[in-house]
This record gives structure tokens, sequence and C-alpha cells, in this order.
């Protein structure tokens, strides 16, 4: 087959896992090793397809932005993946573990933008002018591809292996809290399970957005105003279990929980 | 001589000579938790016995991730001497200690006593301030290679401290975050909510602790409350610095 033949196909595979709730192989063997634009390019396709059935793109998620997980994948940057409204969930309600495939859980600081982010020759100070207010969030993570078996190329197609995310409920000014500093504690019913801080996102989670704002800019799908961006895991993601309950709580920030069906 | 002078004389030679020794249970794998903290009671005695003067105590083992490894379910302790502490900013000599290693940390400085089974309301109470600290831990035991009752009987791992300056009683540190860096670059990140979840929980624990071996906190000492991160091993060189979100830095640099 071809590479565009082969890349339709890894797209059809990865979709079909998300409709049917059947995990696939992994699809890094249709595609050369470490060949990341056809990777995106196979994120694109089902990204298409979405925005073709109604799906309301309402911002992004930035993944591996930890050094520990960029080695372990042999990357040196982040990827990121397309967050729909669809994906949202409130901390009112119970997360189905049928909506979600391999559900883990990561605390992040989610920002959102009051200005668009056109020009790819960005500074740190058009980021902090863009942004209207942080929120601490969890996202849940999810995999199409079979146990987890995923290298770098598997999880670009697939979303940056997204899936739901919960937003906190106290919106806070970037100037309320310590986004490089701030402590991060996760816990699942009382336990601690995840500890970290801002720093543990490239430095900061700033520096993830400024990274994102740029590669989208550059590739022609500009960061938006009132987009929202899960800026990158601020400690060790964490399987879920049925019946887990998860709070997050990010110093100067607020917290976010969010709780999963039997 | 005891046995268990026999031992504590061991250790306290290794630490004051910074020499490196055989696990005790190799060669005594009957000696109990309550033995190891005998010995550790009479090792610390013989550096008394030199003039060293108490500062006060430190936890270790505070965290979920430590205690599941090792296999307890309540931290360890040991105690700190006036001759353990260094000088914020100063030159850590390596040579002083065998294989040190840092780690950020918490640090109470109590204006009570607290004894036995307190309430974290009570231990609030006893603080007279809070500070960002370093400490530096050190087994005297070859490649850091240990069992529990080793461990307690080598003044659980505990062999300097830095610490920084000092902040109200009131400083919320339930959940701080903290950068170790080791020349510019982050090595550890991590939160004080790593220290048992909140590290008003380990100075519950010490006053409990501690009173078991018929001592007590006392009003000027200065409590560690537990590694917030996994340590790090230090080479000659190396600028170390801790900072804490809300209070500020703890640094110093390695040397010979």
């Amino acid at each position: 087959m071809s590479k565009v033949e082969n890349i339709k196909k890894a797209a059809d595979l990865l979709y079909a896992a998300s409709t049917s709730g059947q995990a696939c192989e992994p699809i890094r063997t249709l595609l050369d090793e470490g060949d990341l634009d056809a990777a995106y390019k196979v994120q694109e396709i089902n990204t298409k397809r979405g925005l073709e059935a109604g799906r309301r793109l309402v911002g992004r998620k930035i993944g591996l932005t930890s050094k520990a997980v960029q080695n372990q994948l042999g990357v040196g940057q982040p990827d990121y993946g397309m967050l729909f409204a669809d994906m949202a969930r409130t901390e009112a309600e119970e997360v189905k573990l049928s909506d979600i495939l391999q559900p883990k859980v990561e605390a992040e600081i989610a920002f959102i933008l009051k200005h668009d982010l056109e020009n790819p020759d960005l500074t740190m100070a058009d980021i902090f002018q863009a942004i209207d207010y942080a929120v601490a969030a969890i996202e849940i993570v999810g995999s199409r591809v079979k146990n987890w078996d995923i290298k770098i190329t598997d999880t670009i197609a697939d979303n940056a292996s997204s899936g739901l995310y919960v937003l906190g409920s106290s919106p806070k000014k970037l100037s309320d809290f310590d986004p490089r500093l701030c402590g991060m504690v996760m816990e699942n019913k009382g336990e601690p399970v995840s500890v970290g801080a801002g720093a543990a996102c490239l430095g900061s989670p700033l520096n993830a957005t400024l990274w994102l704002a740029k590669v989208m800019a550059k590739a022609g799908f500009p960061m938006r105003a009132g987009d929202t961006i899960l800026s990158g895991a601020l400690g060790p993601m964490v399987a879920v279990k049925p019946g887990d309950v998860f709070d997050v709580k990010i110093s100067g920030l607020g917290r976010v929980s969010a709780f999963f069906s039997e | 001589m005891s046995l268990i002078t026999d031992l504590a004389l061991f250790v306290d030679n290794a630490a004051r000579t910074a020499t490196a020794i055989p696990q005790l249970t190799d060669s005594n794998p009957n000696i109990t938790m309550d033995d190891a903290y005998a010995i550790q009671a009479l090792s610390i005695a013989q550096r008394r016995a030199r003039g060293e003067t108490r500062a006060g105590y430190k936890m270790g083992l505070t965290s979920r991730a430590k205690m599941v490894q090792v296999g307890v379910d309540e931290p360890i302790w040991g105690r700190l001497t006036n001759q353990m502490r260094e000088v914020e900013g100063a030159v850590l000599s390596k040579k002083k200690y065998v294989h040190p290693r840092a780690e950020p940390e918490v640090a109470y400085l109590l204006k009570r006593p607290l004894e036995g089974k307190v309430s974290a309301l009570e231990a609030l109470d006893a603080i007279e301030a809070i500070a960002p600290a370093i400490e530096i831990i050190d087994s005297r035991y070859a490649n850091f290679k240990f069992a529990l009752p080793d461990v307690i009987a080598d003044n659980s791992s505990s062999s300097g401290f830095y610490i920084g300056n000092w902040h109200s009683k009131d400083t919320d540190v339930s959940n701080l975050g903290i950068l170790l860096e080791v020349n510019g670059r982050a090595v550890q990140i991590g939160s004080t909510a790593a220290i048992l979840g909140n590290p008003i929980r380990s100075l519950v624990m010490a006053a409990e602790m501690v009173s078991r071996s018929g001592e007590r906190l006392e009003a000027g000492d200065i409590i560690l409350a537990g590694g917030a991160t996994a340590a790090h091993a230090l080479s000659v060189g190396e600028h170390i610095r801790a900072t804490f979100e809300k209070m500020g830095q703890v640094e110093f640099v390695v040397g010979e």
C-alpha cells in the first residue's frame, strides 16, 4: 500500500476502535518509524471526520510534557491533540467508564484564552496577554491502542491519547498563583496517589502553552479566543479503577474532582 | 559490653570517620526495631559525650511510596545534633560524609514541648516557625544498602541539614511546590503534600514515636518532617538549590 493509503488505514483503525469500544493493535507498523508528520496526518483525518460530523472543536491538549515521559518515548518534544466539546465533563457528573477506553487521570492546569494567537513568532509576553484565566483540571486520557502499547507515532495518531476532561469551578487570573512553583497533590479517596508541581510540565505550564501556540500558528490552525488548553501533567498519571474518586489540589489555583462509575 | 553497646560504638565510629561499614543485620539478623532504636540512642549518646548538643529530630520514610517500598506502615525517626547543622549557603565538605544525598524537607521550630499522642491542632500550636530545608542523608552502610533495623540504628541516615529563612507558623505548608535543582537544572519536582499528605501529620507522628523512647520534642527543637522528593546523590562541584513555593530557597555548593 502507498503511504497515503497506510495513513488512511491507521486513521480508520483508530476511529473504529473509538466507536466500537474495542482497542486496536498499534498502528505504528503502518507508518515509518518516528514519522511524526505522518502520525499528525492520521490525527488530522479523524479531526476532520469529527468536524464533519458536527463535533465542536474547543481547544487542544498538550502531552509528553515531562522529561521522564519524553525519554520513555524517545522524543525531545511534547505533542498535541484536539479537544472537542463532547469530551468535557463537569465535576457534578459521574464519569462513565464506558465513555473511554483504558482511562488514566492526570492533574493539569487549563488555560482559557481571550485573544487569538495567529503569529507564529510568539514570546512569553504574548502568552501572558492571551490568557484570560486558569483553572485546575483533570485530564482523563485514554488509548485506543490495546494495553497502551504505544510508541510516539501511535499516541500522536491517536489524538495524543486524549479522552475526557473536567475543569474545576473557580477560575483564577494568572497573577493569583505561581504557575511554576504551585504544588499539586492528587488523592484517590483521600490517599495521595500523585504529587508534583507546575515545573514538572516543561519547567512551567506556560512554556508548554507557548510551544503549542507557536506550533499551531505555524501549522495554520492558530489558537483562538475562547479555546481551552490542557497544558500537561503536573505529576505522574494514575490508572483508573471502577468507583475511583479523584481530588486534585493545586496550590493557589484551587481544586477539581472527578468520580467514576462502578 | 553488650551487643547493643558494641553496635552503637560501631555505627558511631563509622559516622565520625565517614567510613562505610557492612550492614549490622548481616552478622546479627535478629536485631529488632527496639534494639535498633536503642543502638541509635547509644550512638547519639557518644556524640553528646564528645560535646555535641541536641538540635531536634528528623522523620524518615514519610511518603507512601517509600513505606510500601520498605514494607512498613509508619515512618522512622532519628536525632539531630548541633554538629549536623550546616550554614545555609556554605560549602558542604563532601569528605565529612560517606555518600551524601540531598533531599528537600520542611523544618518546624518548636516553642513548646510535644509529647505522646497529640492532635494536629496541638502540634500547630507548639510551632514557633516553619522553614524550607535540605537534609543531607548519608547511610553509613556500603552502597546505601540496608534493612530497616540497620537504617534506624544508623540514626535513620541523618547526617546534616541546611535551614532556609524562617516563616510564620501560619504558613500553609500542606501543598507547596518544590524544585530541587542541580547547577540550575531541575532534578526533582514535587510537593510538600508528599510528606504523609500534609507535613503536620509528620510532626504529630514525631511526638508520638519519640515518646516511645522516653523522650519528648522540646521547645527550641528543629523537626525535619521528611523528604518531599526523592534524594539526589551529591558530587563535588555541584550547586544544589531547593526552591519552595512561598518560602524561598535553600542552597549550597558541594566541595571536596
